[in-house]
């Protein structure tokens, strides 16, 4: 009994001296050791004039959690230790929350849908001791959206009190990287909308900014598009596994009142079997075998780009797209294309040699035509890195890339001046390291092993074999979930807490972040995560997320 | 559109004859191709005089899973294309359960506990075409009940509609192993009664007979013994982190009720480090840095097993436990010694001195003491593989070893004569492949890399490198989930389906020829498993996107 008591003591003590509290971490924080509580009547005050609707649900939204949350803190006792500094505690009853003089009233949900690099994530927050008035003040709703978030990550529970032993509290803060994601597949399996909103609840609390939604794929076509409709019509995986255009209007503004942009892909001209359920005439090499000739996974199939009907329809319907989707960016993706599908091919080598075009060239044309069309929509596109490194394709400079074969690959991108999405499957791939599965193949292993750790991803180094100049056409990074072997049964936790890890890595940036003093905070907000009712994974057995360093690998 | 069309041909043409709803597949079974209507009137019969009351419950909740599954055929169109099949069909009214001549009428409970290697679990079941009564025969209840299981598992729905396509049915089924098992861990992290009764339940679904429940280790003990509370007291996690004797009682009577004996581990003389928390003083290099000198793990501690105190209370400790649970079974750990922490344990070192004896026969008195304990109580003593092979402790020749640090190591304990479960880390861990959770070590990988498919334990070969008469010491096997990086909130996806994979290896161990089990028959069948399981409420992970679940083999290798 007596080791029991001489823990406690020192946990306390190491948990006074870090903050354990905050995911991301803020880019300058300073913090005292005086404990200070709510007050039961604890109020937001929105000093905005015209604050905006989705400002106020987000104030709302903000009390709630810190009533309801109920996170008792990762220490021996869960608190019990802290009573008598609670007890003596003064209470805060007020936190108000303004915009600089000079700043313009807009919604979160137009703020968050900005031209990426022109938006304006930053805050302060300044909590007293005394139980004055905490003040919490930005440039933009954003800004303070982002605030609210930290400030709900602060606080504990025990025994009916919700408090922090750190006040006072200053933050400066504002993200290192404009760009900080997490890519979702819903086209290998089917997401209801109810998880899609969840995993936007979940990117919201650790400041993720975009959804990069990888909607269809070659196995499903799950997306209705007005004007489209026959493709989820016999694509979907059924009349329920779609995504209405409501649906995605609501998810949209669902995401944008969290601060979180929403770029959808629609990956051409590879990863499209699925569009010959309505036009089979449109789609080489479908369901062809064996489909490891002709594709990386079954089933086998690639749009016919040399044919001027594909380009039309595929061009009308990047247009169409675009009308559903506020954001400037849309993914045209790219990535994986299979040219033995298109050799085999004879409609497609008709074309060819009828225009006396080589693939290449035609692949081109397509691209143009596809990328014209979201250029006259007013949107940027966006390209898996083969688009850049393995094809000769021309285009515009704005042109976004993500690089997701191997970080090794940035660099090359980079040299040719395109700005850089890290996405990059030795770091950031969600899904490695769960073994193969394809069937009757009892060897077979992920092909991307092994699992990568939040340490991992954590440990990356955004602007490794980069000049100066290279680094600035870094925009940030994101993980990703493909979902050969993900459903909603395991996207919790196979998502949570590790995409958190990029979302630091991006947001505060990596002269900041250590892995030793981070692994304690990423308990915190995985505890929190499940407090909010999503079911992130444990790291650790709980013995060790009471004990901070005790588990480390040299402790 | 064409190609649609041809699709749908080819799967209906292909299906009745690869009947793909049965996990694990029966022993020996004919179908055929005749579509059969269950009537909305349906019921099940027990013809069992007098039905003890955990059979008339098993018939009610087989009824309720006829009624509530909800289960569309894993095919294109999901069902769409039977329905003039359908129409047509027959309709089945009723199930009639009954014991073969002579046999003595038990409990499910009763028969479930018995001792390995003396339960009857074999049944035949006949489903006419004609929509006759079905009849389900068993020389125990026990049976009776796995021959239930099997009934809810051949019936999908579609518009309303509760049918098979694959009638008539006819199986005579029965286990090959004795053993058939799922070990979990609720000491790394805690999981509730929930959590526990949900996982019997998907157990049962797969016919597993055994829950090998390792309770405590060096992180927790959440167990509360009525001798020893303070054990939990301080060793638990929290105050609500504890399995209290009537949580186990429900839990054994709940598992027993499931045709599950519940085999229950007290980790010794390792994995005790949680004892420390209320005895400091039976507890060697308790919390000692840095950890890696003296455990596997975090944190370091074990039991001073030269201490004729530690002795005595481990004795008494497992005997308390052991007289509270029914199973002839109980299994004292043994892995993963570490000497280190002994060698520099002064107290050790002392009673060694004075004793003169070595640390192994130590050890071994320390051994005898606490399966003399299990004895006298009536238990046969399980034990991990190195309290054979690696350290000089005599057992009695009952004793059940199991096999985890390399299937290499099976052939190793058969020719030591014990008779075996294989539980071994490369085929069967469940918590393999999910990194490396030791902090400060972003270069960490999981040490039993890669992940264990489901593809891989189902290739397991029990009998692999063992002599014809070592055959029968081979029990069975388990899948086994530590849970140092799982816990409720990844509960059912890091074990469902794969953990069926080892049920089926134990139940079924051939094809119907007597062939090698084959990785691409059974992928539709488990994917059918699945199915249900998330039908029935367990998160069961997808195996594959569902584009490849509707079309068998297509997502295969080389298909």
């Amino acid at each position: 009994m007596v080791p029991k008591l001489t823990f406690a003591f020192v946990t306390v003590l190491a948990t006074f001296s870090s903050v354990d509290a905050l995911w991301p971490l803020p880019t300058s924080l300073s913090t005292g050791s005086t404990a200070l509580r709510l007050t039961p009547q604890f109020d937001i005050q929105v000093d905005v004039k015209g604050a905006p609707s989705d400002l106020y649900e987000a104030v709302a939204r903000t009390k709630t959690y810190l009533w309801t949350d109920k996170l008792e803190r990762l220490v021996v006792g869960r608190g019990s230790e802290d009573a008598t500094a609670i007890s003596n505690a003064k209470y805060l009853s007020s936190l108000t929350i303004s915009l600089a003089d000079s700043a313009e009233v807009r919604s979160i949900s137009e703020e968050a849908v900005d031209e990426l690099e022109s938006r304006d994530d930053s805050y302060t927050l300044s909590i007293p001791e005394t139980g004055s008035d905490a003040v919490l003040k930005a440039n933009s709703t954003l800004g303070l959206f982002r605030g609210l978030t930290t400030f709900s990550q602060l606080f504990y529970y025990y025994n009916g009190e919700v408090y922090t032993l750190e006040a006072p509290i200053q933050i400066t803060d504002k993200p290192a990287y404009p760009y900080r994601g997490f890519m979702l597949d819903t086209s290998r399996n089917y997401f209801p909308v109810s998880d899609l909103e969840r995993t936007l609840d979940a990117m919201s609390w650790v400041k993720i900014n975009n959804f990069h939604w990888h909607v269809v794929d070659s196995q499903s076509f799950p997306l209705q598009i007005p004007g489209f409709t026959d493709l989820a019509e016999k694509g979907a995986y059924s009349a329920s596994s779609i995504y209405s255009p409501s649906d995605v209007a609501h998810i949209i503004s669902y995401a944008a009142a969290r601060g979180i942009d929403v770029i959808v892909e629609i990956d051409t001209p590879g990863h499209t079997a699925i569009i010959s359920e309505a036009h089979p005439e449109y789609v080489a090499c479908a369901g062809s075998t064996p489909w490891a000739s002709s594709a990386n996974e079954p089933p086998a199939g690639q749009l016919r780009f040399t044919e001027p009907v594909v380009v039309n329809f595929t061009a009308d319907l990047f247009t169409a797209v675009s009308k559903m989707f506020p954001s400037k960016f849309v993914s045209t993706g790219g990535d994986e294309l299979n040219v033995n599908c298109y050799d085999q091919d004879s409609v497609t080598q008709g074309t060819l040699n009828k225009t006396g075009q080589t693939l290449e060239q035609a692949l081109d044309s397509f691209t143009q035509a596809t990328h014209g069309a979201l250029a006259k929509a007013g949107k940027t596109p966006v390209v898996w890195e083969e688009m850049v490194l393995d094809h000769n394709v021309t285009l515009s400079n704005d042109t976004v890339v993500m690089v997701w074969i191997s970080s090794e690959n940035v660099a090359a991108v980079a040299q040719k001046g395109f700005k850089v999405v890290h996405s990059a499957s030795d770091y950031f791939y969600l899904d490695c390291g769960a073994g193969g599965w394809v069937g009757s193949y009892p060897a077979g292993n992920s092909w991307c092993d092994p699992f990568k750790t939040w340490q991992r991803s954590y440990t990356f180094d955004p602007t490794a074999n980069l000049t100066a100049d290279e680094s600035k056409l870094i925009l940030g990074g994101q993980h990703l979930l493909w979902t050969e072997q993900s459903g909603p049964e395991n996207l919790d936790p196979v998502v949570w807490p590790r995409a958190a890890s990029s979302a630091e890595l991006f947001w505060t940036g990596p002269a900041l972040t250590n892995v030793t003093t981070a692994l304690p905070r990423l308990h915190d907000v995985a505890f929190r995560m499940r407090q909010r009712g999503v079911n992130a994974i444990s790291l650790q057995p709980l013995w060790c997320a009471l004990r901070p360093g005790v588990c480390d690998l040299t402790a | 559109m064409v190609s649609f069309t041809s699709l749908l041909v080819l799967v209906v043409a292909v299906f009745p004859v690869r009947v793909q709803c049965l996990w694990p597949q029966p022993t020996s079974i004919t179908s055929g191709t005749t579509a059969l209507n269950l009537s909305p009137r349906f019921y099940i019969q027990p013809d069992v005089y007098p039905p003890p009351a955990d059979l008339l419950a098993a018939i009610t909740q087989t009824e309720l899973y006829l009624r509530t599954d909800s289960m569309q055929r894993l095919v294109l169109g999901r069902g769409a294309y039977d329905m003039s099949a359908v129409q047509s069909a027959k309709t089945l009214s009723s199930l009639v359960l009954s014991l073969e001549p002579g046999a003595t009428v038990e409990s499910i409970s009763t028969e479930a506990v018995k001792a390995l290697g003396t339960r009857s679990e074999g049944y035949t079941l006949t489903v006419p075409a004609d929509g006759s009564t079905a009849t389900l025969k068993a020389n125990s209840t026990l049976g009776l009940y796995r021959g239930l299981t099997t009934f809810s598992q051949m019936w999908y729905e579609y518009n309303g509609q509760i049918y098979t396509v694959s009638a008539p049915y006819d199986i005579v089924d029965s286990p090959a192993y004795p053993f058939r098992g799922f070990m979990l861990d609720t000491a790394r992290n805690y999981f509730p009664v929930s959590d526990i009764y949900r996982t019997l339940d998907a157990m049962s679904w797969v016919k597993i007979n055994t829950f090998h429940w390792h309770i405590t280790d060096s992180q927790s003990f959440p167990l509360i013994v009525s001798q020893y509370p303070e054990l939990a007291q301080y060793g638990a996690y929290s105050s609500a982190d504890v399995y209290t004797p009537t949580d186990i009682q429900n839990i054994v009577s709940y598992a027993a009720a499931r045709g599950i004996d519940v085999l229950l581990e007290i980790d010794t003389p390792g994995h005790t480090a949680s004892i420390a928390d209320s005895h400091p003083e039976y507890v060697a290099c308790n919390q000692a840095t840095p950890w890696s000198t003296f455990a596997n793990e975090p944190p370091a501690g074990q039991l001073r097993f030269t201490d004729p105190a530690v002795r005595n209370f481990t004795a008494s400790l497992l005997s308390s436990i052991a007289k509270t649970l029914p199973s002839t079974v109980f299994s004292t750990g043994g892995d993963e010694l570490n000497i280190n922490c002994y060698t520099y344990d002064n107290q050790t070192q002392a009673e060694l001195n004075s004793t003169g004896l070595t640390l192994e026969e130590s050890l071994s008195v320390f051994t005898q003491a606490t399966h003399g304990a299990l004895i006298a109580e009536g238990k046969t003593p399980v034990v991990w593989e190195e309290m054979v092979l690696d350290h000089n402790v005599t057992l009695s020749n009952d004793t059940i070893v199991m096999v985890w640090i390399s299937s290499a190591d099976a052939a190793l304990v058969a020719d030591k004569g014990f008779r075996f479960v294989q539980a071994p880390s490369d085929y069967f861990y469940l918590d393999c492949g999910g990194g490396g959770w030791v902090g400060d070590y972003p270069a960490g990988n999981s040490w039993c890399d890669p992940f264990k498919t489901w593809q891989r334990a189902y290739t397991y070969d029990p009998l692999a490198n063992l002599t014809t008469t070592q055959i029968p010491l081979v029990l069975g096997g388990e899948q086994l989930l530590w849970t140092e990086q799982s816990s409720p909130t990844n509960l059912d996806p890091i074990v469902w389906p794969r953990a069926a994979a080892s049920a089926e290896v134990f139940w079924t161990a051939t094809t119907l020829g007597g062939g090698a089990l084959n990785v691409t028959e059974a992928l539709p069948r488990l994917h059918d498993i699945r199915y249900r399981m998330v039908q029935r409420g367990v998160n069961a992970i997808v195996l594959q996107p569902l584009w490849c679940a509707l079309r068998p083999d297509a997502c295969d290798l080389n298909a």
